[in-house]
């Protein structure tokens, strides 16, 4: 079939032509696979912090409700209840801390709000669904320097030095410092 | 012979010797006010007791109280230190000029706890003014957030519990605000006076839960237990005595009859704080309100 050397060469390049296409069709495809890819995880992600979202919204609900009905106490104690099977969650903290906060108990709110942000920064990221700078910010305002005075005029006080740094931390935290 | 007696002289004084420790050192005694019964009461306050005797060098001796006795006793001079509710204190504060020296943490509120009027939820009863015509349990009448908290929020509220309510009662022997819980629940009554703790602490344990009751009312918050001096103790020793239970955390122990125990679990505290006796000014108006100890007029 390769009568002479120019069928020879000429074979040679028309290999070395279909190696280079489908060298070239299978680099490219993997470029766009990879590509899918970091879309799919992307949207993984954002489906994942939205299903997070909805039950957190779902799971504290009653709790939501008793407070938009001025039933705090009774907020609290279901937060109380719900604390027994999700120990230890951030949502649950950042309720408990604005509970507490309208009830007046100011330096117990500061700390489960405080506690809340170093479990989840998404309530000091203003993008987030979740985020609560308004309230944090309005805290800040109003008893940063109610409760820097009373420390220093008290300063065996340690729930009122733990308030104080808490607040110094929020603090951080809104002008963007990490943990 | 002469060494013999000499001898014999000073084996007998040896065990006086060998023993300088509690019995040498200045004996105070701290008043603790019984919440439920005298052994309870001894259970849970011993361990911080020999802490603190640890501490300080002194010798502690706890000493269960009855409420009613407190501030009668304290009077008579038997305590140096007590440790009560915050209207005890306030009431001894009054009559006595008993020294504020820590107020005890427990609970969502921390330093301060707040009194709840409840009903069932299937009672039919909603608001504040539906319990006229009721009948009521209210907690000891000594408790400021199981008695006067809500005997404050009634008035406040234009409801007279001497007039307004079927009648009201209240549980005698230990464990009362539980019975006053359980009393609501069980339909006993259809009111009743709980503090907002035990609410709490008995949701926590399952004991009860939150879709139970309706809260039909809470007071503001106001100081909890309390730990004071009397006038003539020295000021260096109540400031040691403060700052060793400021300083106290969940992780300390005391070593009590042969075991490590956890000081502040065992008494079911969460912690210490030094408040300002300015801070109670607003239980001195809710007893100024509804005229009991120490503003009590005829």
């Amino acid at each position: 079939m390769l009568k002479d050397r120019f069928d020879i060469l000429l074979g040679g390049l028309l290999l070395a032509c279909a190696a280079l296409i489908v060298g070239l069709l299978l680099g490219g495809g993997s470029q766009a696979s990879q590509r899918d890819l970091a879309v799919d995880k992307a949207l993984e992600q954002e489906i994942a912090y939205q299903a997070k979202v909805s039950f957190l919204e779902r799971l504290y609900a009653p709790v939501s409700e008793l407070r938009t009905a001025g039933q705090n106490e009774a907020a609290l104690l279901k937060l109380d209840e719900l604390s027994r099977r999700y120990p230890d969650e951030a949502h649950g903290e950042l309720l408990r801390g604005e509970i507490l906060l309208q009830l007046q108990a100011i330096p117990e709110a500061t700390a489960h709000l405080a506690r809340a942000v170093r479990m989840n920064g998404d309530y000091v990221d203003q993008h987030s669904p979740l985020s609560r700078r308004d309230l944090f910010e309005q805290l800040l305002g109003e008893q940063l320097t109610v409760i820097k005075s009373r420390a220093k005029k008290n300063p065996s006080a340690t729930a009122l030095q733990a308030a104080l740094k808490d607040l110094y931390y929020l603090q951080g935290r809104l002008a963007g410092g990490c943990e | 012979m002469i060494k013999c007696r000499l001898l014999s002289v000073l084996l007998l004084l040896l065990p006086l010797v060998a023993c300088q420790s509690p019995t040498d050192r200045p004996v105070m005694k701290i008043g603790y006010m019984n919440c439920n019964s005298e052994a309870e009461t001894l259970a849970r306050f011993k361990p911080l007791t020999k802490y603190l005797s640890d501490r300080l060098n002194i010798d502690f001796q706890a000493v269960p109280v009855d409420t009613q006795d407190f501030p009668e006793r304290f009077a008579a001079g038997e305590f140096e230190f007590t440790h009560t509710n915050s209207l005890v204190y306030v009431i001894m504060r009054e009559n006595q000029q008993l020294e504020l020296v820590a107020t005890e943490k427990r609970g969502n509120y921390g330093t301060h706890t707040a009194g709840a009027i409840i009903a069932r939820k299937d009672s039919g009863i909603k608001t504040l003014a539906d319990i006229k015509g009721k009948r009521m349990i209210f907690g000891p009448q000594l408790a400021p957030s199981g008695f006067l908290a809500q005997y404050d929020l009634m008035l406040r509220e234009g409801i007279d519990p001497e007039l307004d309510i079927a009648y009201y009662a209240i549980p005698s022997g230990s464990f009362k605000h539980e019975k006053v819980v359980y009393g609501v629940y069980f339909g006993q009554y259809d009111v009743g006076a709980s503090p907002a703790l035990d609410l709490e602490l008995m949701t926590k344990e399952g004991k009860i839960t939150a879709d139970d009751f309706v809260i039909l009312g809470q007071s503001p918050i106001f100081p909890y237990c309390t730990f004071g001096a009397r006038k003539d103790v020295d000021q260096e020793l109540v400031k040691a005595f403060r700052q060793a239970l400021v300083e106290l955390t969940q992780a300390d122990t005391v070593d009590y009859q042969g075991e490590q125990l956890k000081v502040l679990a065992s008494a079911w505290i969460d912690g210490f704080e030094a408040l300002e006796d300015s801070d109670y000014n607003q239980l001195r108006e809710m007893a100024k309100r509804a005229n009991m100890p120490p503003y009590q007029e005829f």
